[in-house]
């Protein structure tokens, strides 16, 4: 994400693992540490919560384009497939014409949402990288639950004002991480 | 938190609420061993199975004239019971797509359950498609695909259009519905005690959702494209639907009114279902502060509305068959009113156009069994809405000579009882192994956690 | 033959390999009767159709046959059009012989009855000693009983009874005695006239049923066809029916004048006595007519005196009129009078020798009536007949239980019965020897002087039954009694007949042999034997009361009259004529009894309610059918059904109303008398599942079946329902840019359509049909004949009572007048339904699976092995005429499914079917023309249901072609398509509206 990240590929990280009770605590603390340079931050919550994303400032996500892609490719489809197998066999019933693309539209929309659906699917997966079941991601279970997590990595020599800067904003709990190469 | 004053209560959704541990602990309770109660109910779907079985068996080993359809009468309750299970389908999307893009704050604590009915309801629905056929062995003819001489289904049948919606509103459906799962399912696992089958399965489903930003990022955005394609889907499956029968001639049918005719009605049904099937579970888990009355008077607002629409249809339906002065159309729909049929259409104008008038009322959406009973009716006189319309038009038709009456027999009956139990059989599965409240999107609404002390910008 | 074991062999291993596959033809259970053809006999070719010619046995009218055989197995029966008879068309009974022929309760061996009481299995040899054993000891006391036979058959057994100086008796329980004892009185002929309808412009009939069951009822179908017909020149016969019920016959008619039954003989001496009066010539009855003024008459029938002089007045002003009746249900004690009444109405007018003409024929062979079979039964009784045979006669069902008939059978020393199947006389026999059907028999007929027909076995008698003819038993019987009749065979004996008679007409067609040949061949041999014709009238012998009879017990009138299905009841053991909805009342597969709804009304009644029906002399259960065309105090019961003991499709269906008459014998004809009792009506309370096809009888103001007066359609306006108003249809670039059309049939397919084998519609024939509604009597025939050809299954009482009729065509029947309560005009429209083959066919766009679709000759196709049973079709067909297998009826017992046409799939369950315009005969008429390098003719194919029309209102082809029949019979003002204005379905099948004589209100569309 940001300036460090070429130290950080060089010398050894580590990573803090803090856990708020209050929202507005863990968003001030992210908000800090943002300010403070601090980029590799990845914050734990049990439900979306916009005041976090906000924080850490994120923008549009791709899986739109997914979605639109898998649309389009589901009418295409849809038109195609009807349209060829009138033409290929042409078989006239109740006197409409070979090609009766009204009753087609039907087709070709609900190929449209289908296709639309998988590729949204597809597309959200990809984007988070699941499924992963390796369980060496930091984490603890309670944030499914209540409370706030926000785990920042930063190369060896600035974990500390890292972990300061977590501790200013009052963390229930705070949890040192040795090897900080994790990332939900 | 706080106690809440009267005034923020107003604005509050869930006032009794007080944590977001509470929610998980209140939902993960749910999934506790069940009790007696719930045995029973499991016993009696899997009997109900076990009639679909025996019945539906019956009728392909022996012929599909076990039913009591005949000429002029070609479908009858099997087809009424499809579109009956497909209309019930449709709150569930309807709540969890339509309601989450209009931003209402009611829908995050009945939506699951209610999408879950959906799933269940397609899954039900499309048995009869193929029950009703005289050769169901054969009903893999009207997928897709091309014969052995290369002969593909015929696209201008309403019933393929049939094939495609109802598959693809299946398939849309549950991936919606498996999607939303996923944060709950990883709460679940989180609340597990370790090692344990539950423990292991919800890890495996969770497919490793940990709720990183990232991920609630993604996911929100994915969630929202969902829901904007679900929409249109509802709202075309039910057309769809309607056209099975629009598309023919049929005096009764042949109506342009009936897209929209049938997408209320499937949403009026719908939510009743959802009512029927919310008032129990709230009250046997305990559910009182998530599903408020609030929102049943939301739900019954939702009802009010759809059946006024519906009934507006019924007249509707009945002027423009004076209107057209043509005698057949004409003879239907006296014959509805006044024909070998008449309860039928009684019952329905009823159970559908005189007892929702009572939702005016506040105290009435307010009492919780009143709620329920009407719901109840509701179901019955939508069950009759689809049998009026199809058994009341074909048995009077073009030719009097060839008027003909069907009479349903205990083979369909064992039938449809027993896709009830089909039904039952997987919403209580469940809501034994899934949380039936989704937990994450109820924390959406739930005030957030502030430090006592002063407020920032955060809360607001 | 040894190849044949070989192949049976192979087909075994065939099977086993293919065993599962149970809906198959060849699983080894039926290999045996398969035909081997290694060594093929020369007359069949596989897969190629061969016709013999022959006379039809289902009734004495002999109506010349052709029968199709496939493979040696006899699958269809078609009238001869060479005979002048059948004219090429067929009855529904015609049609059904085949399943007396495949009948699986025929006997299957002879049997005799041991000391048990049970019948045992008896072989042939032995019991045919057995019967010439107590013929000879019988001697003068013996008794033939046959029913009326071809003349080499009844010369035989007349000769057998001779040898042995024992009597025979002719019976026929419907017997025309009365009209040929009154022919007698007044023209001095033993003979029964013959009636040419076809001559008249006006016809009376005094009840006489002569389109279902009367004299000869194909026949006189064409003729009448062809006279109330609409011709070219807009002329049309008026039919004026005079009776207290209308029979199918009636419902035909213009007018109908419901007098009160019996009352038939005064009317009709009452219009002679006012054409007298109007200057007609009396001659030797000029005192007997003088007696019957209109109003004395009017007052017996209870119509109106005015009624009377009309007419007399009509039957005056017509140039060609006729009258005939009254027919068997009409037969009271003064029978013969009301026959001789009306042949004096007749000779009067002027009509003998124009549309009446007494000429000796076979049909007036010695039918000995009733009156001599009574006096066998009173000596059967007496237990002085040792020994008797009955011959395909049942008079212990036909007779009346009073006549006793049951009771003496028991007195007989050794009854022997020579019949196909047991039957309720058989039953009560010592000895049955299973008769061949008459398919696989020989025998002549000779249905008037000029006609001569023979009768030849069209297979090898069905292998399932050990039957011998009884030409030939009796030839072998003569043998044993000694007396040489020179021939080995009954074919010998026949032969010898018919060489003499090859002399006597002067050796026509030179050498016997070749004259033998042709006769085989043709099936018909016409010689110009014009017999003296006796038309002057002689005075009468005897003295008649012509009066009413006066009627037994009280209450309503009871009209006992012969089934159009079963005649006399023999033909109840069929199931076509089971399912075969009767033409007056739509039901099947059970009795009825007719009430007028007002007479219902009083009696608190609704149709389908149980009634106990009382005479003096019995009584019986019945479900009501309200029927408006009959008196109100009459009510009506058919004969035919309430069989106890004739097989598994008869017995237990219906009543026989024979049970509530007295063994009255009609003097001076002797015959039975049909009409003598009264009835009372008691309500059970219990309802009864009628099995009828009708769901109501109104139209509705639809655009059905129009009719047109005679005056309209002479001056030329005739409303626009069915009229071709142009239309625009969406057809162009995908159904977005509208186009015109005319909505013809020829117009098919439409611009968007026309596409691959649609490209170039001009070349390829367009199949369409017209139907004239104008000819069609209802008989049903074509019904059977559609049944027979196309392999459609029946479904049973309790499946039809459900509406699961399985019949391709059903003949709709629609109310527009009729009024029991005074003479007035009748107006029954008759709609024979079938498919449409529309080009906008509703049902074909949607089938998911292109089961249905149209071809491009424009058939509607329906595809019976991809069909997948949705039933959507059937429900968008507008006309319903789309029927679905609930089950698999198509599963019959052995050997009914022999009949199957092989050229026409047999259907299993679960799908759709319908009239497919007998594409088989078209794919044939193409393959054909194809072999022969031509195109296929405009006219050349003809569906079964338009070659067994014997009213000739079908006509089908290729209606592009300007030349074609069909072309030509559609371009017609009266021309219509059913619904087409309504919802511009375009079908294929052109109807030719109705034409009245009274106003008739326009339909709106």
């Amino acid at each position: 994400m940001s300036a460090d990240r070429g130290v950080s590929a060089s010398g050894a990280r580590e990573g803090v693992l803090a856990s708020f009770e209050y929202l507005d605590a863990a968003v001030d603390a992210i908000k800090r540490l943002r300010g403070e340079g601090f980029e590799e931050i990845t914050a734990f919550s049990g439900y979306p919560e916009h005041h976090i994303e906000e924080a850490l400032g994120y923008r549009a996500s791709p899986v739109r384009l997914f979605t639109l892609i898998g649309g389009l490719t589901g009418a295409a489809t849809g038109l195609a497939f009807t349209v060829f197998t009138s033409m290929d066999w042409p078989l006239v019933t109740g006197g409409k014409p070979i090609l009766s693309i009204p009753a087609y539209v039907i087709p070709m929309f609900e190929l449209t949402i289908l296709f639309g659906a998988f590729a949204t699917v597809f597309g959200v997966f990809y984007n988070i990288r699941l499924p992963s079941l390796k369980g060496d991601v930091v984490y603890d279970p309670k944030y499914s639950s209540e409370g706030y997590g926000v785990y920042v990595t930063a190369p060896a020599n600035r974990i500390t004002s890292a972990r300061s800067i977590l501790e200013e904003h009052g963390p229930a709990s705070l949890q040192d991480d040795p090897q900080g190469d994790s990332h939900g | 938190m706080a106690t809440v004053t009267e005034k923020t209560r107003a604005e509050q959704t869930h006032p009794d609420v007080r944590s977001h541990g509470e929610v998980n602990a209140d939902i993960m309770r749910m999934l506790s061993p069940p009790g007696t109660w719930w045995w029973v109910l499991f016993g009696l779907s899997i009997a109900g199975i076990g009639l679909l079985a025996f019945s539906w068996g019956n009728q392909l080993v022996r012929g599909i004239g076990l039913s009591g359809l005949n000429t002029p009468v070609g479908w009858g309750a099997y087809i009424t019971t499809f579109v009956f299970w497909v209309g019930i389908a449709h709150s569930g999307t309807l709540i969890s797509a339509i309601l989450f893009l209009f931003r209402a704050r009611w829908r995050q604590s009945i939506y699951r359950a209610a999408e879950a009915m959906t799933v269940f309801a397609v899954m039900t629905a499309g048995l009869f498609p193929l029950i009703h056929l005289g050769r169901a062995w054969h009903a893999y003819w009207l997928f897709p695909y091309p014969n052995e001489r290369m002969l593909w289904p015929n696209f201008r049948s309403p019933l393929v259009w049939d094939v495609f919606a109802v598959t693809t509103y299946f398939t849309v459906s549950s991936l919606f519905f498996l999607m939303g799962l996923i944060p709950d399912i990883a709460a679940a696992r989180d609340s597990a005690e370790k090692g344990t089958l539950r423990q292991k399965f919800y890890s495996l489903a969770s497919v490793g959702w940990r709720g990183t930003d990232r991920q609630w990022h993604h996911f929100g955005k994915a969630y929202l494209y969902m829901a904007a394609l679900a929409t249109p889907l509802v709202l075309s499956v039910h057309s769809v639907v309607s056209w099975d029968f629009a598309m023919g001639i049929v005096p009764g049918w042949h109506a342009t009114i009936f897209a929209p005719y049938f997408v209320a009605g499937a949403i009026f049904s719908g939510v009743a279902m959802v009512i029927t099937i919310l008032v129990p579970i709230r009250k046997v888990f305990g559910l009182q502060k998530y599903l408020t009355t609030r929102h049943f008077d939301a739900m019954a607002k939702l009802c009010l509305v759809t059946g006024i629409i519906v009934f507006y249809a019924y007249l509707n339906e009945f002027f423009m068959a004076w209107y057209s002065g043509e005698d057949p159309e004409r003879r239907v729909f006296w014959n509805r009113l006044w024909g070998h049929y008449w309860w039928a259409t009684w019952i329905m104008l009823i159970c559908n156009g005189l007892i929702p008038v009572l939702l005016w009322f506040k105290r009435v959406r307010h009492s919780i069994a009143a709620l329920f009973t009407i719901s109840i009716f509701i179901n019955i006189g939508m069950w009759f809405e689809r049998f009026v319309i199809i058994v009341t038009s074909l048995s009077h038709e073009f030719m009097p000579f060839a008027w003909g009456v069907y009479r349903p027999t205990i083979t369909e009956m064992g039938i449809v009882i027993g896709t009830f139990g089909w039904f039952f059989f997987w919403l209580l599965l469940f809501i034994r192994l899934l949380p039936p409240v989704a937990i994450s999107e109820l924390k959406e609404v739930l005030p957030p956690p502030m430090r006592p002390k002063q407020k920032t910008e955060a809360s607001r | 033959m040894s190849e044949g074991i070989k192949r049976r062999d192979f087909l075994k291993v065939l099977g086993v390999s293919g065993a599962g596959a149970g809906l198959v033809g060849c699983s080894t259970d039926q290999v045996e009767k398969l035909i081997p053809y290694v060594t093929p006999p020369e007359e069949i070719t596989p897969g190629v159709a061969t016709w013999y010619s022959t006379v039809c046995g289902e009734c004495p009218a002999a109506c010349g046959v052709w029968v199709r055989t496939r493979e040696g197995r006899a699958v269809k029966v078609e009238g001869n059009p060479h005979h002048p008879v059948s004219g090429g068309a067929l009855c529904a009974r015609g049609h059904a012989s085949l399943q007396g022929l495949y009948n699986p309760d025929r006997l299957e061996g002879p049997v005799r009855r041991g000391e048990d009481g049970e019948f045992q299995p008896i072989a042939w040899d032995e019991a045919e000693a057995l019967l010439s054993q107590h013929v000879q000891d019988a001697g003068s006391d013996f008794v033939f009983v046959t029913r009326k036979e071809g003349p080499a058959l009844a010369g035989l057994i007349e000769s057998v009874v001779e040898s042995v100086g024992g009597s025979r008796v002719e019976y026929e329980a419907l017997s025309e005695a009365p009209l040929r004892e009154a022919t007698r009185m007044a023209f001095g002929q033993d003979a029964v006239p013959t009636f040419r309808f076809e001559e008249a412009d006006l016809i009376f009939s005094f009840g006489a049923d002569f389109l279902e069951t009367w004299l000869s009822p194909v026949e006189h179908a064409r003729g009448f066809a062809r006279s109330t017909g609409i011709d070219e020149a807009h002329e049309k016969a008026r039919f004026v029916f005079l009776s207290p019920r209308l029979s199918l016959t009636g419902q035909n008619a213009d007018e109908w004048v419901p007098l009160t039954a019996g009352s038939e003989g005064v009317v009709a001496l009452a219009i002679a006595h006012a054409l007298v009066q109007r200057g007609a010539d009396g001659g030797p009855y000029s005192d007997l007519i003088e007696a019957y003024d209109a109003q004395a008459a009017a007052n017996e029938a209870g119509i109106p005196a005015e009624t009377i002089e009309e007419l007399a007045d009509a039957f005056q002003a017509a140039s060609a009129p006729l009258a005939v009746g009254p027919g068997v249900a009409g037969q009271g004690a003064n029978a013969t009078a009301t026959n001789l009444a009306v042949l004096i109405l007749n000779a009067v007018a002027g009509s003998v020798g124009s549309t009446l003409h007494v000429t000796r024929s076979d049909l007036a062979a010695p039918a000995t009536p009733y009156r001599e079979l009574a006096d066998v039964i009173s000596r059967m009784a007496e237990g002085q007949v040792p020994a008797m045979v009955l011959h395909n006669v049942n008079p212990a069902y036909s007779l009346p239980p009073e006549s006793g008939f049951r009771q003496a059978l028991g007195q007989v020393g050794f009854s022997v019965a020579i019949t196909p199947h047991l039957d309720e006389t058989a039953a009560l026999c010592d000895l049955v020897l299973p008769d061949a059907h008459t398919l696989e028999s020989w025998g002549d007929s000779n249905p008037r002087p000029e006609l001569w027909a023979l009768r030849q076995p069209v297979m090898q008698p069905v292998p399932h039954f050990d039957s011998r003819s009884a030409g030939d038993v009796l030839v072998r019987l003569a043998g044993r009694l000694g007396e040489d009749l020179g021939a080995e065979t009954f074919h010998d004996y026949l032969r010898n007949r018919w060489s003499d008679l090859h002399a006597e007409l002067g050796s026509p067609g030179g050498s016997f042999d070749a004259f033998w040949r042709e006769a085989l061949r043709v099936g018909v041999v016409e010689v110009d034997a014009a017999p003296a014709q006796a038309t002057a009238m002689q005075t009468p012998d005897r003295a008649l009361t012509f009066d009413a009879p006066e009627l037994e017990g009280d209450g309503m009138a009871l009209v006992v009259y012969p089934s159009s299905r079963f005649g006399d009841g023999r033909g109840a053991n069929k199931p076509w004529l089971q399912e075969l909805p009767d033409p007056v009342t739509k039901l099947a597969w059970h009795s009825w009894v007719e009430i007028h709804p007002e007479t219902a009304e009083e009696l608190g009644v609704r149709r389908g309610d149980m009634v106990r029906v009382a005479s003096p002399h019995g009584e019986l259960e019945v479900p009501v059918y309200t029927y408006p065309g009959i008196r109100a105090d009459t009510v009506a019961i058919a004969m035919g059904e309430g069989h106890e003991n004739y097989g598994r499709y008869a017995n237990g269906n219906g009543v026989n109303p024979m049970v509530l008459l007295p063994a009255t014998v009609e003097e001076p004809s002797g015959t039975l008398a049909h009409l003598s009792v009264r009835v009372n009506l008691e309500p059970t309370g219990r309802r009864y599942s009628m099995a009828s096809i009708e769901g109501s009888d109104q139209q509705y103001d639809r655009p059905i079946a129009p009719a047109v007066q005679l005056e309209e359609l002479r001056e030329g306006n005739i409303e626009e329902a069915g009229g071709y108003p142009t239309r625009q249809e969406l057809q162009a670039i995908g159904g977005f840019v509208p186009i015109t059309t005319e909505a013809e049939p020829q117009d098919f397919p439409l611009e968007g359509a026309r596409y691959g084998d649609y490209e170039d519609s001009g070349s390829t024939p367009r199949w369409a049909m017209a139907i004239d509604l104008d000819k069609c009597t209802g008989c049903s025939a074509c019904v059977t004949a559609c049944q027979s050809e196309n392999n459609v299954a029946f479904v049973g009482k309790d499946q039809l009572a459900m509406g699961r009729a399985l019949q391709w065509i059903r003949l709709e029947r629609y109310y527009e007048q009729i009024d029991s309560s005074q003479p007035g005009p009748v107006d029954i429209r008759f709609l024979p339904m079938l498919c449409q083959h529309c080009g906008n066919a509703p049902c074909e766009p949607v089938c998911p699976v292109y089961a249905a679709y149209h071809t491009p000759d424009g058939l509607n196709a329906q595809v019976y092995n991809r069909c997948v049973g949705t039933r959507y079709c059937a429900n968008n067909c507008p006309y319903k005429v789309r029927v679905f297998n609930w089950y698999r009826f198509s599963e019959v017992p052995e050997p009914l499914n022999w009949q199957y046409n092989p050229d026409v799939t047999v259907r299993t369950e679960g799908i759709m079917e319908k009239c497919s315009f007998c594409v088989q005969r078209i794919r044939k008429s193409e393959n054909q023309a194809t072999l022969e390098g031509r195109t296929i003719g405009s006219n050349e194919v003809v569906p079964a249901c338009q070659q067994s029309c014997p009213a000739e209102a079908i006509v089908f082809g290729n209606i592009r072609d300007p030349e074609s029949r069909v072309y030509q019979v559609s371009n017609n003002d009266r021309t219509y398509r059913v619904l087409d204005v309504l919802i511009n379905t375009q079908p294929a099948i052109n109807y030719l509206r109705k034409v009245t004589f009274h106003p008739v209100e326009s339909i709106h569309v």
